[in-house]
């Protein structure tokens, strides 16, 4: 069923209306899952790795047994024998994950066994009993060396590299053939870092002994995708296993990959008898050991370009670091390619793209995922090119961008881009931030020695996946498209109930939900309500429900609409039986007796109350042919999607593209060596805006992700694998005294592919690392750096500017000029 | 450790109400909080006193309560998020961060709230700098700050009626 | 009471240290006595031409008194620990007692006459603050003492004291602080302490950096001797806050515009200054 957009009136979509989750949340009256107790509930501490990479010898957890309050206790050696490990997305996979390390730990911060008490602080107090002994292996934290194969962390696998695969479109040794100039970078890397939600893990199991169902209350943010693995791994039927959430403080994909704590946790209340088990993860755990973004390195970068500066093609080696076990990976070896071009038209390419593990956390599917870090290289390239032939940032960008008029526009690897104008946007944020003003500042600086530097980054948000390039990591894969489901029904008492298929973690799904139903019916949002949370047993989800990848815009509320268009057409078929009119007589709206329809020729009304009683326990009154009326419509949204050609890695990817351009003005202090950030402009494009002030704090909210990850946010390890920050005070995530103010701007170029022309957004693409790198490049390129890497503080640009040991133009960059 | 840790008793006020208790030394104000009076709207984010997830007022004065023993509450008055709404209706702080979308997950907003209302009490009209002093010990992840300095100043303007 | 339980007590003041550190089970200690209930150890008062703080003033309540407004270097120390929450909490006696390197009070309380008046059963004694912490965590008092007071005399006119720090965030400690003191006649300076925080097992009194200054014309030139010299005495740890070559170059930096702050305040002139955020 495609509505044509625009077919109906949109009165409540496209409205700054307050959220629904405002009142329960502003509160305090919220449901996070370390807010619910369990009658009889026991509570569950791990005992973790202090070694990156270590044979376990022995484990003793009798000392913890005998504590007073301790119920039970669990290791790996025990659950081998109880379950499979974890399916591997990757083709041939012989890594084998369990969810706690058996014969050798592979990261700081490895569960190792687990403790179960009476009370949190005794299974504390219990899991420092537990005795531990270790064999030190040797720990490789460089992905490069990791490659090296000299110490292997799965050695059922015989290697440490994942996947590899060539993604090469185009006539790449032509363009280079033909360029006017190459550029070589020696260099570049993108760190790892996490968006560290606010509420951390939290698992409630019980593994019910008497119907041997598992119940789980938890804040995961895929159950659909959880529950898959977790069924395979315990062999338990996958309709046995029951997942709730409630509300979620966060996740931006870090909670995705929270499965193997679910499995220790059911596993442990099956081991205490059936009750209730809970975990509640500390912070020093999830800094260690819930999941990290991708860090990957790009060597031997090798750009083709015309003599207007135009790229022609791009070479490189791309190297990702998946941590110590790959879990959702290796689909990050394909994601990118989402982006492949980035906001760019070059149409040669040859990315040699490797992934491997390393002894540190694994990586999972955080904000921007896979596809920030290409974006960020291709900027980069962007920059590094505009640079050294002379070109201005801006002129850089009009010259290569992909023009407005080229959309739909295909990539050389098959994706369609649907909308978007990045020419538009650029000038937009230009006036934003007065560019003209502060070119002329800059240049008065810079005459006073001051190193100011403006720089501009453009990023994508693709937005809703097509599963199916899976394959082309794994053709053996069974998972393609992308679907979503929603109902919508009318109550016992004519009550309308939205529920969706999305665990919501503050992107406002209550509220836009009500917006686009309200829209449908014609009343107001308030009289609708949205079932809040998630839960696998409410049967209306598809096999990807949950909260990520930039979709609900798209593939949520085109569910929810498709719900809504489906209850209308049975409200008015039922009223106009009941009001002996035709059909279309019918009119919807809200009378003296709430919501209702209205016969236009005569006037006769009968109020939603009065169409749910017939349905629902006055069914006499229907005739035969109304008896497939029920008012409980459930609706599956499918995306347009083929199965993508897994030979040539070429397909349509993800179905909707939103856009961001930020641009920055920062000054590195020629003493402290500290960035600061003068001024900031962030434009976004999302399609139709369903509710502004909702996409606008997310703008804000994925930008202050960004700055944080470009300035002080680092996932750092030493050279033996300690996590060096464990800690939020040595992490540092942003505050408020960080935050410059933001200006925001906004086009809006709609999608074809949802019924609003909205796009999916959230993410953000992390747009900020790749303009403060930018920024930060144009402040120092005199002096002869270039930014090699997404991380930059005082600390780093001390050492690029004074020690010269990184971010050297002239180590890391060689310009070939061929004669015209 | 492993024997049996002697309970010490507390009196503690907490948004207007008294409460006696016999707890284990040990244990933090934002447990008492959370576990024994069942106040769940104050939350626990990290573990080195960063993040102000669990700020409440003591005695007038915004603490993490985190970093606090419940037995040092010992005859104080304690005011959580619970006690911010009269009879139902919301208190002018909260009702500016819902009118500013000063919240998204809502995980960091009662402690939010709290440390708002200290600020107002003690001025009035915050400047931004101000504002960002009186926040800097509460982290939030989803809004990026810039609508939470809305709402605060529109809950400064809504409490002097300007 | 401390005698009685011995050594397996310690004392618990703002908490803002110690119980983060039993949290992450760092520190065990079996009992805990709670200063916050002794009464009359928490004042502000001007006495005899010194400023007396009792151990137990909340950073807060010095951040917003008029009295130890006097000494605008103190509100600048104040003001920029940690964050509101904290400084609702944490006091002065209980920061100095627990010495850590980088703690904000003991640096800049060193440019100033600062004396610990220390509380036992035998009776009290005053120890002078550069005699007091000797070592990371490590200060002079037994056992069963406690710090009851400090004591910083009011310099005399034609004196100005600023303090600096660059910090990543608000609740964490400083990458590197800079405490200055300058007594000044016209241009020329007659007397300078020059304090460096977070970048040695102590602070560190920088006593080369003070020679360059000490008797010299205020100038560029002297004011970059003073700060060179300074960076030369930091003896920082490599660590998440930084390298140490740069902790150097930022403690160069700190200390020169810490000067140039502290001679405007000699001037008489009203400067306000705040803590850098990245």
């Amino acid at each position: 069923m495609t509505i044509k957009p625009g077919s109906e009136e949109k009165k409540w979509v496209g409205q700054a209306l307050p959220r629904k989750e405002e009142d329960r949340l502003l509160r305090g009256r919220g449901r996070f899952a370390d807010d619910i107790k369990l009658r009889d509930m026991a509570y569950l501490r791990f005992v973790r790795s202090p070694y990156a990479h270590a044979r376990i010898i022995s484990i003793d957890t009798s000392a913890a047994e005998a504590l007073a309050g301790v119920v039970c206790a669990l290791t790996g050696k025990e659950i081998v024998s109880q379950t499979q490990p974890f399916i591997e997305i990757g083709a041939d996979s012989k890594v084998r994950d369990y969810p706690f390390a058996v014969s050798k730990v592979r990261y700081q911060g490895e569960p190792v066994a687990a403790v179960v008490a009476e009370s949190a602080s005794v299974a504390d107090d219990a899991a420092e009993l537990v005795h531990v002994e270790y064999e030190a292996l040797e720990p490789v934290v460089d992905a490069e060396q990791a490659l090296e194969d000299k110490s292997i962390l799965h050695e059922e696998s015989g290697t440490n590299k994942i996947w590899n695969g060539v993604f090469e479109y185009g006539d790449v040794e032509k363009a280079f053939q033909d360029a006017a100039s190459v550029v070589h970078i020696d260099r570049l890397h993108f760190h790892r870092f996490s968006s560290t939600p606010l509420e951390n893990n939290v698992v409630i199991g019980e593994w019910n002994q008497k119907d041997d169902h598992i119940y789980y209350s938890c804040n995961n943010s895929f159950p659909s995708f959880a529950i898959q693995f977790l069924s395979a791994h315990l062999n338990v039927h996958i309709d046995r296993i029951r997942v709730q959430t409630s509300d979620i403080g966060g996740s931006f994909g870090i909670k995705i990959t929270n499965y193997p704590q679910m499995a220790v946790v059911a596993l442990a209340s099956k081991k205490a008898g059936g009750r209730p088990v809970k975990w509640v993860e500390t912070r020093s755990e999830h800094m260690t050991s819930s999941a990290h973004g991708n860090e990957r390195t790009f060597r031997d970068t090798r750009v083709a370009l015309d003599k207007n500066g135009v790229i022609t093609a791009i070479t490189s080696r791309h190297i990702d670091d998946c941590g110590a076990y790959p879990r959702y990976e290796p689909l990050g070896c394909v994601i990118w390619s989402q982006v492949f071009p980035g906001v760019y038209r070059f149409k040669n390419a040859r990315i040699d793209f490797t992934q491997t593990v390393t002894n540190k956390c694994p990586v999972g599917p955080n904000r921007g995922y896979s596809r920030m870090q290409h974006l960020w290289f291709l900027e980069r390239v962007i920059d590094i090119c505009a640079h050294h032939l002379g070109i201005p940032a801006d002129e850089m960008r009009m010259r290569n961008y992909i023009r407005p008029e080229e959309f739909p526009y295909t990539t050389p690897n098959g994706c369609v881009y649907d909308s978007g104008n990045y020419p538009g946007m650029l000038e937009v944020a230009k006036q934003l931030i007065g560019w003209d003003e502060w070119k002329k500042k800059q240049d008065e600086a810079r005459k006073r020695g001051r190193l100011i530097g403006i720089g501009i980054g453009t990023t994508l948000d693709s937005g809703t996946n097509n599963f199916g390039q899976s394959q082309i990591v794994n053709p053996g894969a069974p998972f393609s498209g992308n679907s979503q489901g929603a109902n919508c029904k009318l109550d016992i008492y004519g009550e309308v109930v939205v529920a969706v298929g999305s665990c919501p973690q503050g992107q406002g799904h209550e509220t836009t939900a009500a917006q686009v139903v309200a829209d449908v019916l014609n009343i107001s949002p308030d009289l609708i309500t949205v079932r809040t949370g998630f839960d696998t047993e409410r049967n209306v989800h598809t096999g990807f429900s949950g909260t990520y990848a930039s979709q609900f815009a798209v593939s949520g509320l085109s569910a929810v609409h498709g719900a809504a268009q489906k209850l209308k057409t049975e409200m008015k078929r039922l009223a106009a039986f009941v009001l002996e009119t035709k059909d279309d007589d019918i009119e919807f709206g809200v009378g003296a007796q709430g919501p209702e329809l209205r016969a236009k020729t005569t006037g006769k009304s009968i109020n939603y109350w009065g169409l749910a009683n017939i349905v629902n326990v006055n069914s006499a009154v229907l005739p035969a042919e109304m008896y497939d009326i029920t008012l409980n419509c459930r609706y599956i949204w499918r995306a347009p999607f083929k199965v993508p050609d897994k030979q040539r890695k070429y397909g349509n990817l993800t179905l909707t593209y939103a856009s961001q351009l930020h641009i920055a003005v920062v000054e590195v202090d020629c003493e402290t060596f500290i960035p600061v950030i003068l001024d900031y402009v962030a434009v976004d494009d999302c399609g139709t805006v369903i509710n502004p002030p909702i996409v606008e704090g997310q703008v804000y909210g994925a930008t202050a992700h960004g700055i944080g990850a470009a300035l002080l946010e680092n996932c750092a390890y030493d050279a033996v694998g300690n996590m060096l920050t464990s800690t939020f005070s040595d992490y540092t995530p942003i505050t408020a005294v960080n935050m410059p103010k933001i200006k925001y701007g906004h086009i809006q170029t709609p999608s074809p592919h949802s019924y609003s022309g909205a796009k999916g957004m959230g993410e953000g693409g992390a747009a900020p690392i790749h303009t403060i790198s930018a920024a930060l490049q144009d402040a120092l390129f005199s002096n002869g750096i270039i930014i090699e890497d997404s991380f930059n503080n005082a600390d780093s640009l001390f050492r690029a500017l004074v020690g010269k040991e990184i971010c050297q133009a002239e180590k890391l960059v060689k310009l070939e000029r061929r004669a015209s | 450790m492993p024997e049996t840790i002697e309970k010490i008793p507390l009196k503690v006020n907490v948004n207007g109400k008294a409460y006696a208790r016999n707890i284990e030394p040990r244990m933090l104000l934002v447990e008492f909080l959370r576990e024994e009076l069942d106040l769940t709207g104050t939350h626990v984010g990290c573990d080195t006193t960063y993040c102000g997830a669990c700020t409440v007022l003591m005695n007038g004065a915004a603490v993490k309560s985190c970093t606090v023993f419940a037995v040092q509450a010992d005859d104080a008055e304690i005011l959580t998020v619970e006690g911010l709404e009269k009879d139902g209706q919301l208190h002018p702080i909260q009702k500016a961060f819902g009118d500013a979308y000063g919240l998204q997950c809502g995980y960091c907003t009662p402690g939010l709230l709290i440390s708002t209302y200290q600020l107002l009490s003690h001025n009035k009209q915050p400047s931004a700098k101000e504002i960002g002093k009186a926040i800097a010990g509460n982290t939030c992840r989803c809004t990026g700050y810039q609508n939470i300095f809305k709402a605060i100043q529109l809950a400064a303007q809504n409490k002097t009626g300007a | 009471m401390i005698t009685q339980i011995g050594d397996e007590a310690k004392l618990l003041a703002g908490g803002q240290s110690l119980i983060p550190l039993m949290k992450l089970r760092f520190a065990n200690p079996r009992h805990l006595v709670d200063l916050n209930f002794i009464p009359d150890i928490s004042y502000i008062k001007e006495e005899n031409g010194a400023l007396r703080f009792g151990a137990l003033t909340r950073h807060a309540e010095i951040e917003d008194s008029a009295i130890a407004a006097k000494l605008p270097i103190i509100h600048d120390c104040a003001a920029g620990i940690a964050d509101v929450q904290v400084r609702n909490r944490g006091t002065i006696g209980g920061s100095i007692a627990e010495a850590d390197p980088s703690g904000d009070w003991a640096t800049v309380l060193l440019t100033q006459s600062t004396e610990v008046r220390c509380l036992s059963p035998k009776g009290e004694r005053a120890v002078p603050l550069n005699q007091f912490i000797t070592d990371a965590y490590t200060t002079v008092l037994a056992h069963d003492e406690l710090v009851s007071e400090i004591r910083v005399k009011i310099p005399p006119k034609r004196t100005g004291a600023a303090y600096l720090a660059f910090k990543r965030a608000a609740p964490v400690y400083p990458t590197a602080s800079a405490a200055v003191s300058v007594a000044i006649e016209g241009d020329v300076c007659k007397e300078a302490a020059i304090a460096l925080g977070c970048v040695g097992l102590t602070a560190i009194k920088a006593t080369a950096a003070e020679a360059a200054l000490r008797g010299q014309q205020l100038t560029d030139k002297s004011i970059a001797a003073a700060a060179e010299a300074a960076r030369n005495a930091a003896d920082p740890q490599p660590d998440m806050r930084g390298s140490a070559g740069y902790k150097r170059a930022l403690v160069l930096a700190l200390v020169k515009r810490a000067i140039e702050i502290a001679v405007r305040r000699a001037r008489g002139e009203q400067v306000e200054v705040s803590h850098i955020y990245a």
